[in-house]
C-alpha cells in the first residue's frame, strides 16, 4: 500500500486548491514544497520590517458574492470557503498609457467602453461587438490554437487601439511571444476588462493561511522544506517522489504544479525523455519594489491602481535583447484600492520584461550591480507617468528572472509558464498529472481553478 | 430514509455546497442547476457528497436522473430506503 493516495508537488495556489479538493473528499493527500512557506509565485516575505508580497499586483476576476456563475465564486464554493467572509478591496481604476492616447478602465466595463468611444471615434460599436464575441467564446473547449491578434483585428480594425488593449492582457497572463492563443485572450479579457481587479483586504498571507487551514481541516498533510529531487516512475506509472534528503514517499497518483519543464526534468531519470526546451516560456520580468514614507504620497499619482505604459505606439510582447526593457511595463500601487487606509509607508511596484539568458550569464558581482542599475532605470521610466519619487524611496528590493526560477522552479523564470499548454493535465504516465500555469489557466483565480478541475477530472470522478 | 428525509438531505447538501442557495422559490420539478445557478462542477459535488455520506456510487450516465429535486428523490429512494 502507498504512503499517500495523492502527492501534490508545490504549495502554490494551484497545489493548495487541488489539495483542498482531494482532502475534502477523503483522499489521503500530501503537499510537498521546497520553500518554508506556501504561495509559490504568490507568496510573501519580510523585508526590513515590511511584509512584501512576491507576485501579487491585483487579483483578476472580481465578482460580488451574488454573481454565482462568476469564476471567483465558483472557486470559493469548490473549496467550501465562505465568499462572504472574505473581505476584498476593489481597484480604484487603472489606465493604459501610450504616447498618443490613454484609456482608463475599472471594474465597471462601461468605463472602458466610454473611453474607447471618446478616444477612438467610430470604434465604440466595434468594441461592443468584440465584447459580445468574447462573451460567446468557450475558452475551455479543447480546440486548436487560434490567433487572438487576428480575431481582435477582425473586430476593431484599429491597430493602435488593439495594441493598447493587448498590453494588460498579455502582461498579466501570456506565455507566448508576439501573439496570444484566442482561448487565453478570452480568459484574460473577461478576467480583467469584464470582471475586474481586486485584492484581499489585508495581504496574501491571510488568504494563504485560510487555504492551508482549510486543507488541514479536511485532513490534508503539508510538508515545507521538502524539495522533490525526482518523480519516481516504474512499470509505466508514477510510484511516488524522492525528496532532496533521500527519503522516498510513495503514492497512487502524483500531481505536479512545478511547471512542465521542471516536471519533465524531475521525471527524466526514470524515463520521461521529452526535451523540456519546447515547454520553456521566454517571457519573464523584473520587478522593482520601492517603499516610501506616507508624507511623499502627494508627489505621485494617487488616483490609479495600475498604470500599463508603453513608450512606443507599437507593442512587441517579446523577450528583450537586454537585461530589462523599461520602455513598457506596469506600475502597481498596492495601496490604491478602495478603502485602503494610509499607513506609515506605501509602496510602488514596477514590472518590466526581462531576458533570462542575459541575467543568467552574469557573475555574482555583476548580478548585484545589474540589479541596482535596473532598479534605477525602472524607477526613472515609471516617473515619466506618475511623477518623481526616486529621491523619497526609503527601502527598495527587486526580483529578476533568476529569483523567480530559484523560488518557484518555473524554468527560465517564465511566470506564465510554457507557451504550449496541456489542457487535460495528462502526461505520458496515467497517474502523473500537471496542474497550474502550464495546464492553461492563469492568475490566482485561474491557477486555483486549474488545480480544482484537474483533481475533479482525474482523481475524484 | 423516506422521501421527505431524502429531500432534506439533498437540500442540506446543496446548502453546504452553496452558501448563497435560496430554496424559497425552488420548483421541485424544474432543473436544479438553472434555478440555483449552479455549475457542472457544483453538480459533481452533490454526487461526491452522496458518495462520501452513503457510499453511494452514481454512474456518470445516470447523472440526468439528478436533474430536479423530485427526480433526485425518485432516483435515491430505492437506494437509500434501508438506511
Amino acid at each position: 500500500m502507498s504512503d499517500y493516495q495523492l502527492i501534490i508537488i508545490g504549495a502554490g495556489l494551484s497545489g493548495l486548491a487541488a489539495g483542498i479538493r482531494a482532502a475534502r473528499f477523503g483522499r489521503k493527500t500530501l503537499i510537498v514544497d521546497q520553500h518554508y512557506r506556501p504561495g509559490g509565485l504568490n507568496s510573501y516575505y519580510k523585508f526590513q520590517g515590511h511584509l512584501l508580497e512576491t507576485g501579487l499586483h491585483a487579483i483578476t476576476n472580481f465578482a460580488p458574492p451574488e454573481r454565482k456563475r462568476a469564476p471567483l465564486n465558483l472557486l470559493f464554493r469548490q473549496l467550501q470557503l465562505s465568499r462572504r467572509e472574505f473581505p476584498v478591496r476593489e481597484q480604484i481604476g487603472s489606465e493604459i498609457i501610450y504616447p498618443c492616447a490613454s484609456l482608463r478602465f475599472s471594474n465597471d466595463p462601461e468605463l472602458l467602453q466610454a473611453e474607447v468611444e471618446q478616444t477612438f471615434p467610430g470604434c465604440g460599436e466595434r468594441l461592443y461587438q468584440l465584447r459580445q464575441a468574447v462573451a460567446a467564446q468557450d475558452p475551455f473547449a479543447e480546440l486548436p490554437w487560434q490567433s487572438a491578434r487576428s480575431f481582435v483585428a477582425g473586430y476593431l480594425k484599429e491597430p493602435p487601439l488593439e495594441n493598447m488593449l493587448f498590453l494588460p492582457l498579455m502582461l498579466y497572463g501570456n506565455a507566448e511571444e508576439d501573439d496570444m492563443a484566442l482561448s487565453q485572450f478570452t480568459i484574460m479579457f473577461r478576467a480583467i476588462f469584464e470582471e475586474g481587479l481586486f485584492r484581499p483586504e489585508t495581504d496574501i498571507s491571510v488568504f494563504l493561511d485560510m487555504l492551508v487551514r482549510q486543507y488541514q481541516s479536511f485532513g490534508g498533510t503539508i510538508r515545507y522544506r521538502a524539495a522533490v529531487d525526482e518523480i519516481l516512475i516504474g512499470g509505466g506509472s508514477a510510484q511516488g517522489v524522492r525528496l532532496a534528503d533521500g527519503s522516498v514517499i510513495t503514492a497512487d497518483a502524483v500531481l505536479s504544479t512545478a511547471g512542465l519543464p521542471e516536471t519533465i526534468r524531475l521525471s527524466a531519470p526514470s524515463g520521461w525523455q521529452t526535451p523540456p526546451a519546447a515547454y520553456s516560456g521566454k517571457m519573464s520580468f523584473t520587478e522593482t519594489i520601492s517603499i516610501l514614507p506616507d508624507i511623499s504620497r502627494d508627489a505621485v499619482r494617487q488616483d490609479r491602481t495600475l498604470i500599463f505604459y508603453n513608450t512606443s505606439e507599437h507593442f512587441q510582447y517579446r523577450r528583450p535583447q537586454s537585461l530589462q526593457d523599461s520602455s513598457w511595463g506596469v506600475i502597481c500601487f498596492p495601496d490604491n484600492f478602495a478603502g485602503s487606509g494610509s499607513g506609515e509607508f506605501f509602496s510602488i511596484r514596477v514590472t518590466n520584461p526581462a531576458s533570462y539568458p542575459h541575467w543568467h550569464a552574469l557573475s555574482s558581482e555583476a548580478y548585484a550591480a545589474a540589479k541596482t542599475a535596473c532598479r534605477k532605470e525602472a524607477v526613472q521610466a515609471s516617473e515619466q507617468h506618475i511623477g518623481s519619487y526616486g529621491q523619497a524611496i526609503v527601502q527598495q528590493d527587486s526580483f529578476t528572472p533568476l529569483t523567480i526560477e530559484r523560488f518557484t522552479r518555473k524554468a527560465e523564470g517564465a511566470v506564465y509558464g510554457s507557451p504550449i499548454k496541456i489542457a487535460d493535465g495528462r502526461t505520458p504516465w496515467t497517474n502523473l498529472f500537471i496542474a497550474g500555469t502550464d495546464q492553461g489557466y492563469l492568475g490566482i483565480v485561474g491557477s486555483m481553478l486549474s488545480g480544482i478541475s484537474i483533481v475533479n477530472r482525474h482523481l475524484l470522478a | 430514509m423516506n422521501r421527505e428525509e431524502i429531500r432534506e438531505v439533498l437540500l442540506e447538501i446543496i446548502a453546504d455546497i452553496d452558501e448563497e442557495a435560496d430554496f424559497t422559490a425552488l420548483d421541485a420539478d424544474k432543473p436544479l442547476r438553472d434555478q440555483l445557478e449552479l455549475d457542472s462542477m457544483d453538480f459533481l459535488d452533490i454526487v461526491m457528497e452522496l458518495r462520501k455520506r452513503y457510499k453511494l456510487q452514481v454512474p456518470e450516465d445516470e447523472y440526468p436522473e439528478l436533474a430536479t429535486l423530485n427526480s433526485c428523490v425518485n432516483y435515491l429512494e430505492p437506494k437509500l430506503r434501508d438506511l
